[in-house]
């Protein structure tokens, strides 16, 4: 169970000093040695084993660590996803029931996840919290991660004040690859839960036939009544900031990504047929350089990766210009105070020395270092690069 | 399966005993067996009695279903029962051949026969039984559980079975639904029993091959043959069932003491899944005793047994290696395995009560399994202890004398009802550790393993239609301990409920 003076002593949400940003914090497991061997050369697998987790002087005993990630997982820097309950199910760490230690081994900087949420966070877009964290297995270094609020039930209490809704995770099918575009597949929903939409609350009761009928409005719903049939499911407007915001930061794997739409939790709140998108894994930001598209994968790309939501909503004047204010917004955002610049090189300072020594990750030290060049170049030229699109869209 | 298609196999099998069909039966019987069998004949039909059905298993009740020779005497030679008819093959998943020579003269030429099981026989040197069953069931249990088909194909198998001259006696099994096993890492085989008896020495007759470990009573009743739908708990999730090995058995004081003694490739089908990777080289015995037989007359018969198997266990699969515990119909984990190294150590307890239409049994089972440095920090941990217990029993309602199987005074639609009997089973599994200081918990390398059990009461009815069908009808009501192992919410108790048809053939 819980131990630790800390929690006792604290105030208000006690895994704030957790995911405090401004720390590079130690997390501290102990797992029989042939576990860890075990959960490494079995990475592909979800097999839990039994471990102790500490920081500072909080420790759970007894939770359960698990190989995760989809195209991150590796054997040799294992993404790690901690179930503090899973063994018992009162237990909680620091108030959390679910941790996510990601390896980052997809982005040789360490820190366009971390930063994109905060950027997703200053937009005032609900996000997980994180920050950077030395893992030592057994007392022995092995490696930089970045902490990772869950999203959870814990999460949307925290953010929403209420936590009984549907929530789903996107999930992209690893095994066919084929992307799924929000296209309208039937009426069964089978064909929508578990896959692409894999609850994560009501996991026995996921009421996929709402999410059928979301999904029949997206596509099918006539011109005439589409924008009123649609506020029953969704906040357009909220919708298209979020996607701004994704798409100012050049994400590569998001909502209009290369792949079709991915990375990203739906979530339904209590008693309405409203949901709403929370980002998830954001390793592919700053993707290529300053210039990446504001339309990509929107006007051009494979049809068939093409996000219909996405499509639709913009053939509206009011919706189209959400998006791209919202992209205005975010191009003087990170100008303000020279915060983007600044974030990088804050984390930047943070976390060398840990990324530095950290000999497992899948990059040299050299690719470090110019991955946080390319960074430091993308917050410099970033708003510049928007405006232009922006404009040459809004011709006067 | 649906519905339509059991009834058109129950209706079948009904006809197959019906009166056309007994009688095609006695003009077969009749055309293949001379009217009378000399007594000489059937005294040597007697001693060769011990060959094997009063070796296995199954023969345990073999003593106490000897009858007093003037019975035997006024049995008419077409009333000789089949294989599994016999009350030899009581306890048994694959019927006993009855002697060649008891059964009927052996002719000296290529014969086929059909009383109860398609039979082909070569003189006294060579016969075959072929042999089918087949299990059906419609169930239903608590809502929220998706993965229960409501019907289901639980078990078809054929096997042939028989002897080979005096002294070696076989046995081949198959099952034939595929989703009888488990998929995966280690895939349980198709073939059930599939082994070679040889019964030169009668107190110390050698089997070889696959079959099953001698532990437990409610374990090695035949499938076909058991009181109720569903084994007892012990026996699915602690005893070891079939393995690959070589047994001695043999019997002494007219049966009056029996042993089995063997050992085994690995620790039986019970103890592994895909996951689970099972004990390794297993040693075990049982023996069984009537020990109030002279006490006890007009009290029927109390047969006492106990057995023991040790297994080696090994860390080798990086998954936990320990046993499970799961819910009857719905086989819910409750317990998940931990993690276990060294010696796993199983020990029974066991009595068998029949006394005219009535029976009762009782068993306690007891497993320990060695954890040497399973701990997190590569230390040592206690034991991880698995206990199950049961009472049962039954009563014939249309008064037959109990047999397993039970054999119907009149078959139904034969100017009968079948037989009619009702049954309860009272049990608990539960899991623990012996001692840890630390705080228990669920983890499988906790010093302290958190207590859970399941408590089950089972309620049921069996329909003997006739010699090839059997309808049971079984209602259990089950309470896992650990609220948060338990597959309903409110860690409520839950009932479910099944109907199974049975066809032997």
């Amino acid at each position: 169970m819980l131990v630790g003076g800390l929690l006792a002593q604290a105030q208000g949400d006690p895994a704030d000093a957790l995911f405090d940003d401004g720390t590079l914090h130690d997390i501290r497991l102990t797992i029989s040695p042939r576990d860890w061997e075990s959960l490494k050369e079995h990475f592909q697998d979800n097999t839990r084993y039994p471990a102790d987790l500490r920081w500072r002087d909080v420790t759970a005993r007894g939770i359960a660590i698990r190989s995760r990630g989809n195209g991150s997982r590796s054997g040799s820097k294992p993404g790690l996803k901690f179930d503090v309950n899973y063994y018992s199910a009162d237990q909680r760490f620091l108030g959390l029931k679910n941790l996510i230690l990601r390896n980052n081994t997809q982005d040789a900087s360490n820190m366009r996840e971390l930063v994109s949420m905060k950027f997703f966070k200053r937009m005032q877009i609900k996000a997980p919290r994180e920050s950077f964290a030395r893992l030592f297995v057994n007392n022995v270094y092995a490696g930089l991660y970045t902490i990772v609020e869950d999203i959870d039930k814990d999460f949307l209490q925290k953010n929403f004040n209420e936590n009984d809704g549907y929530l789903y995770e996107y999930d992209f099918d690893e095994s066919t690859r084929i992307p799924y575009a929000f296209e309208y597949l039937g009426s069964d929903p089978a064909k929508y839960v578990p896959l692409p939409f894999k609850a994560q609350t009501h996991e026995t009761s996921p009421r996929a036939d709402v999410i059928e009928r979301f999904i029949w409005t997206v596509n099918e719903a006539p011109a005439a009544s589409w924008r009123q049939r649609m506020d029953e499911f969704l906040d357009l407007k909220a919708f298209m900031r979020h996607l701004g915001v994704e798409n100012f930061l050049a994400e590569q794997d998001g909502i209009t990504g290369d792949y079709g739409p991915n990375n990203f939790f739906l979530y339904r709140f209590e008693n309405k047929n409203l949901f709403t998108f929370l980002p998830w894994d954001k390793s592919n930001t700053f993707w290529a350089s300053p210039d990446y598209w504001i339309f990509r994968n929107i006007k051009d790309g494979p049809e068939n990766f093409r996000n219909r939501l996405v499509l639709r909503a913009l053939t509206y004047d009011d919706l189209r210009d959400e998006y791209l204010n919202t992209l205005l917004e975010c191009a003087e955002s990170v100008l303000q105070d020279g915060w983007l610049e600044q974030e990088v090189s804050t984390e930047y300072e943070r976390i060398r020395s840990a990324a530095l020594t950290d000999t497992i990750k899948p990059f040299s030290n050299e690719q470090f270092e110019a991955a946080i060049e390319e960074l430091k170049t993308f917050a410099k030229n970033r708003s510049d690069a928007v405006r232009r699109m922006v404009a040459e869209e809004r011709p006067q | 399966m649906s519905i339509a298609r059991i009834l058109i196999v129950l209706a079948a099998a009904v006809a197959l005993g019906s009166p056309s069909a007994a009688r095609a039966t006695t003009n077969d019987q009749e055309t293949t067996q001379p009217a009378a069998k000399p007594d000489k004949e059937k005294k040597a039909g007697k001693e060769k009695k011990p060959d094997k059905e009063k070796t296995a298993d199954k023969e345990k009740t073999a003593g106490k279903e000897k009858t007093p020779k003037k019975e035997k005497k006024a049995k008419k030679k077409s009333d000789v029962p089949a294989p599994d008819e016999g009350p030899s093959a009581t306890d048994t998943d694959a019927a006993p051949p009855v002697p060649a020579d008891q059964v009927e003269p052996e002719g000296p030429g290529t014969r086929v026969t059909w009383k109860q099981h398609p039979s082909f026989r070569i003189g006294s040197a060579f016969r075959m039984d072929i042999q089918a069953k087949f299990q059906e069931d419609i169930r239903d249990t608590y809502v929220g559980e998706p993965e229960l088909a409501r019907t289901d194909l639980h078990r078809n198998r054929i096997g042939v079975q028989g002897r080979l001259f005096k002294h070696i006696e076989y046995e081949l099994e198959r099952e034939l639904t595929e989703k009888e096993l488990d998929a995966g890492r280690n895939p349980k085989s198709p073939w059930k029993d599939v082994n070679v008896d040889l019964t030169y020495i009668k107190n110390a007759q050698v089997k070889i091959g696959k079959f099953k470990i001698p532990f437990s009573l409610d374990q090695l009743t035949g499938v076909t043959h058991n009181d109720f739908v569903y084994r007892s708990l012990g026996a699915n999730y602690l005893a070891p069932s079939r393995d690959i090995g070589v047994m001695v058995h043999g019997s002494f004081l007219k049966h009056g003491l029996q042993y089995w003694s063997g050992v085994f490739r690995h620790d039986g089908d019970n103890a592994r899944s895909s996951r689970i990777a099972g004990g390794d080289e297993t040693v075990a015995a049982r023996v069984t005793g009537t020990p109030f037989r002279v006490m006890t007359q007009g009290l029927g018969e109390i047969e006492l047994g106990t057995a023991f198997a040790i297994s080696k266990l090994s860390d080798d699969s990086f998954r936990p290696n320990g046993l499970r515990g799961r819910t009857i119909m719905t086989q819910h984990v409750f317990y998940e395995p931990v993690y276990v190294k060294g010696e796993r150590r199983r020990w029974e307890a066991d009595m068998d009560w029949t006394v005219g239409p009535a029976s009762a049994r009782a068993e306690y089972m007891w497993v320990v399994d060695d954890r040497q440095r399973q701990g997190i920090g590569d230390d040592d941990l206690p034991d991880a202890r698995s206990r199950a217990w049961y009472v049962s029993g039954t009563w014939l309602l249309t008064g037959e004398k109990k047999e397993r199987p039970v054999k119907a005074a009149g078959d139904f639609l034969q100017g009968g009802w079948g037989a009619l009997e009702v049954g309860a089973r009272y049990e608990r599994l539960w899991f623990d550790s012996v001692g840890g200081t630390d705080l228990p918990s669920r983890n499988p390398r906790a010093e302290t393993i958190l207590p859970t059990a399941d408590r089950a009461l089972t309620l049921g009815v069996n329909w003997t239609v006739n010699r090839f069908v059997k309808v049971q009808i079984n209602g259990i009501r089950e309470h896992v301990e650990d609220i948060e192992r338990n597959p309903v919410p409110g860690a409520a108790a839950f009932w479910s409920r099944i109907v199974r048809l049975q066809l032997v053939l």
